[in-house]
């Protein structure tokens, strides 16, 4: 036994490193500090640790990328793989051609392969990854989850030891997030690569890691060992630090399925329960937004067209819908950015575009889906208190309001500093509470929850669930329908360019048709009552001859 | 037949562009406005010829030019010296020379708009970028950099009108130009920087070096019908001139 240990100490690790810090350049405090760890070769693994604790930093360090092509002070001992390949979340940041084909050959031309062999290889990466388009698409037309696919076919160009993926799927939709976990699953059980994740959302990835590294927020490593292992026992850490949990996992959809005492079980009925029973707002004397007939695009082909609805005051909406279907879009005109054709659009019973723009803006504020365009004072107190002075508002009360909403999105410690330098869940906050100074009657959101960790997320929905109960009416564009079902009263469902459906999120969701003919993802407690449903009856049917639910559900998790 | 799949289209890039470039340069040199308009209408019917374009294609794209043109020649005409007076009226003072002067400028301005449109609205960016490290030995450095930043130009356009519609929310007035610059440019410039960075790094990260030790999968080449494109326009553009110097239309510019 000593003998082996002793062996395979003296053997250096296919990847890993040995006591290492990492400084970036006009720093005080190391990013990473004193990490050792060693991964095996075909490993699959998952770096977990709150937004800001260096996994980024590290997977930087292992790939070659620092300090090859990164500045930063890197001490200690680096085992890095020969050929690496590096997966980045933003899809069109990695890219440098407009073609399928060019862009693959990119990483072949840069390891000098001879031009006879090129289509052959690109052929093959094609396949491997179900990239199953012409060459000549451009780049630019793909969705989300086809440029990933794309990206990790450039990265098998370069024959990689390993691969690294650096949150592939923190900007896509949530069809888009499953199909590239998919994608890299089916990879992955034919591979012998070593895997390396970073990821925000685990379901649909954590069930094939072999094994997770868990970092805390100074950026050292807490523990290893296999994901239920990690999860279990350090789940209370995992909470405080405000990283998503994967909604099953350890469990399996059979347990939670078959044990309706099971705490998920409980957890995610109980979430239906509270949807079912989320009573629509009732109607007042005048509706805050009225849509009659509304065609929204350019030129000849509108991209919207017969869309009516109403709004009430103080009423909750929600509008989903697939990337490309007008979400935004229909958004923008509510709040007059967009123009549409042939308009009947009301809001508060006055035309919208007899409004004057000042009187508009008063009651009725847009969150951007990128905080900064909306920043315009260099203090994050003068951009709060913006509003109220371009109004002429009296100092003390200009003081007092501004004070109050700083304390309420946690923003007094940075009140002196400058927007661009907060961090990002900080931004967000702030550009939410700019669009409140002036009590607002109406709040309109673009994916406000995008890419945020789950602190930042739940803490945002709490301010503005708090807002509604003041009487702010909350519009919200978004793809995540655990908030859906459990904050909206209504929810507009946008679809081949007409409104597809208008009414209770419970209802939505509890049609399975519905659901699967616009590829809309339930939360997991509809399929989980569906299954229970089937369950029984089969029983029924068939005696107790237990029938198994298929594992289909598996990656539908989300 | 669409311009990006016309006969032109196949044409070299490189070879395309220095045609076109010596052609240019011949307008430049001419200061006679008949002259001049016979080498646009060779630039107009090499188009609707070899380029593929269409009438409402040709409509769309030089109509709007049409104002500059107007606006140009009556800026020279009304106000330009000259011997020969026509008419005069208040500031007004149109002479024989100024009406020359302004057409010769005007035709020349709206040929170079159409050499210009007759090698963009045929020429594929990425085929023109490996062309230049083909044929004008173009550092792959520079070439794959300039790739890569061309396809953010439709990016900065839909954040700057995000930004301009935040802004009009917020309801900032901006005091003068240069406020409005500053305002605008600065958060899309560091967008656009750490953007540039992500873009190097995921190069990088692929084995791209820049050196020219590397293999290639597109490589433009110069063919026959390449050189006889220049050729023929080329030859048409000499009968041109020898026909207006023929006519005694001819003036050169420094005469």
């Amino acid at each position: 036994m000593d003998r082996i240990s002793v062996t395979q100490k003296n053997i250096p690790p296919h990847l890993g490193c040995k006591n290492l810090s990492v400084w970036f350049p006009e720093q005080v405090d190391a990013t990473l500090q004193n990490v050792t760890l060693s991964i095996a070769k075909g490993e699959k693994v998952l770096f977990l640790g709150p937004s800001g604790c260096g996994k980024s930093t590290l997977l930087s360090v292992l790939s070659g990328l620092i300090p090859k092509h990164i500045d930063a002070d890197v001490k200690g001992t680096v085992y890095g793989a020969e050929q690496c390949g590096v997966m980045f979340q933003d899809p069109d940041t990695q890219f440098c051609m407009l073609r399928v084909d060019e862009e693959i050959a990119f990483s072949l031309e840069n390891r000098a392969i001879p031009r006879q062999r090129m289509d052959d290889l690109i052929h093959e990466v094609k396949e491997t990854v179900g990239l199953d388009i012409p060459g000549h698409t451009m780049i630019q037309s793909l969705s989300g989850g086809m440029k990933q696919r794309l990206a990790l076919a450039c990265l098998l160009a370069l024959e990689p030891d390993a691969l690294f993926f650096d949150e592939p799927t923190a900007q896509l939709d949530p069809a888009g997030q499953q199909e590239v976990f998919q994608c890299l699953h089916d990879y992955s059980v034919k591979s012998d690569k070593t895997f390396i994740f970073i990821e925000h959302r685990l379901d649909g990835l954590i069930e094939w890691m072999d094994k997770v590294f868990l970092f805390d927020a100074s950026g050292s490593l807490v523990a290893a060992g296999n994901p239920k292992d990690i999860l279990t026992t350090y789940e209370s850490a995992i909470d405080k630090a405000g990283i998503w949990k994967p909604q099953l996992f350890p469990a399996t959809w059979n347990d939670v399925v078959a044990q309706e005492h099971h705490p998920i079980s409980l957890r995610l009925t109980q979430a239906v329960h509270h949807c079912a029973h989320n009573a629509p707002s009732t109607p007042g004397p005048t509706p805050l937004f009225e849509v009659t007939d509304l065609e929204l695009g350019y030129g000849d082909s509108p991209i919207m067209r017969e869309i009516s609805f109403t709004i009430e005051q103080g009423e909750w909406v929600t509008i989903i819908g697939k990337n490309g279907s007008g979400k935004s879009t229909l958004l923008k005109a509510l709040a007059r950015l967009t123009k549409g054709k042939a308009e009947h659009l009301t809001f508060m019973g006055k035309e919208l575009n007899r409004w004057s723009e000042k009187q508009l803006y008063e009651r009725l504020g847009f969150v951007f889906q990128n905080p900064e365009w909306q920043f315009v004072t260099q203090t994050v107190y003068d951009e709060i208190a913006f509003a109220g002075k371009l109004r002429d508002w009296p100092a003390a009360k200009l003081k007092k309001t501004t004070e109050r909403l700083l304390k309420t999105f946690h923003l007094e410690q940075v009140a002196n500093q400058h927007p661009f330098t907060l961090s990002q869940g900080q931004k967000r906050r702030l550009s939410v509470a700019t669009m409140l100074l002036l009590d607002q009657q109406a709040l309109l959101l673009d994916e406000p929850t995008f890419g945020q960790d789950a602190r930042t997320t739940a803490e945002l929905m709490k301010k503005l669930k708090e807002r509604k109960q003041r009487g702010t009416a909350i519009i919200m564009v978004t793809h995540d329908m655990n908030s859906v079902s459990y904050y909206a009263e209504r929810v507009l469902l946008l679809a081949g360019g007409h409104l597809q459906f208008n009414g209770r999120p419970h209802d939505l969701f509890s049609n399975t048709h519905l659901c699967a003919q616009y590829d809309i993802i339930p939360p997991l407690g509809y399929p989980l009552i569906q299954a229970r449903k089937t369950r029984a009856d089969n029983q029924e049917e068939q005696g107790g001859n237990r029938a198994h639910d298929s594992h289909e559900f598996s990656f539908s998790t989300h | 037949m669409t311009p990006m799949n016309s006969a032109l289209a196949h044409i070299n890039p490189s070879l395309k562009l220095s045609t076109h470039l010596v052609i240019m340069i011949l307008l430049m040199m001419t200061s006679d406005p008949r002259t001049t308009c016979l080498l646009w209408l060779l630039a107009v019917s090499t188009g609707i010829v070899f380029g593929g374009w269409r009438l409402h294609y040709l409509v769309k794209r030089l109509l709007p030019y049409l104002l500059f043109f107007v606006l140009t020649f009556w800026m020279l005409a009304a106000f330009g010296k000259g011997e020969t007076l026509l008419w005069q009226w208040g500031w007004f003072h149109i002479t024989q020379e100024g009406i020359q002067h302004g057409l010769t400028i005007a035709m020349r301005m709206y040929a170079f708009v159409t050499y210009s449109l007759l090698f963009t609205s045929t020429t594929d960016v990425s085929e023109f970028i490996m062309s230049l490290i083909h044929q004008c030995h173009l550092s792959p450095k520079w070439a794959y950099g300039l790739l890569a930043g061309l396809r953010f130009v439709p990016l900065f356009q839909s954040e700057l009108q995000q930004m301009k519609a935040a802004h009009k929310i917020r309801g900032f007035q901006r005091k003068n130009w240069r406020e409005a610059f500053i305002r605008y440019t600065l958060p899309l410039l560091t967008q656009g920087i750490r953007r540039a960075e992500r873009v190097a790094i995921a190069m990088e990260a692929r084995g791209f070096t820049g050196s020219k030790t590397r293999t290639y999968y597109a490589t433009p080449q110069i063919k026959k019908k390449d050189y006889s494109y220049s050729a023929i326009l080329l030859l048409f553009t000499l009968i041109i001139q020898l026909l207006s110097w023929q006519l005694h239309w001819l003036t050169w510019s420094w005469q």
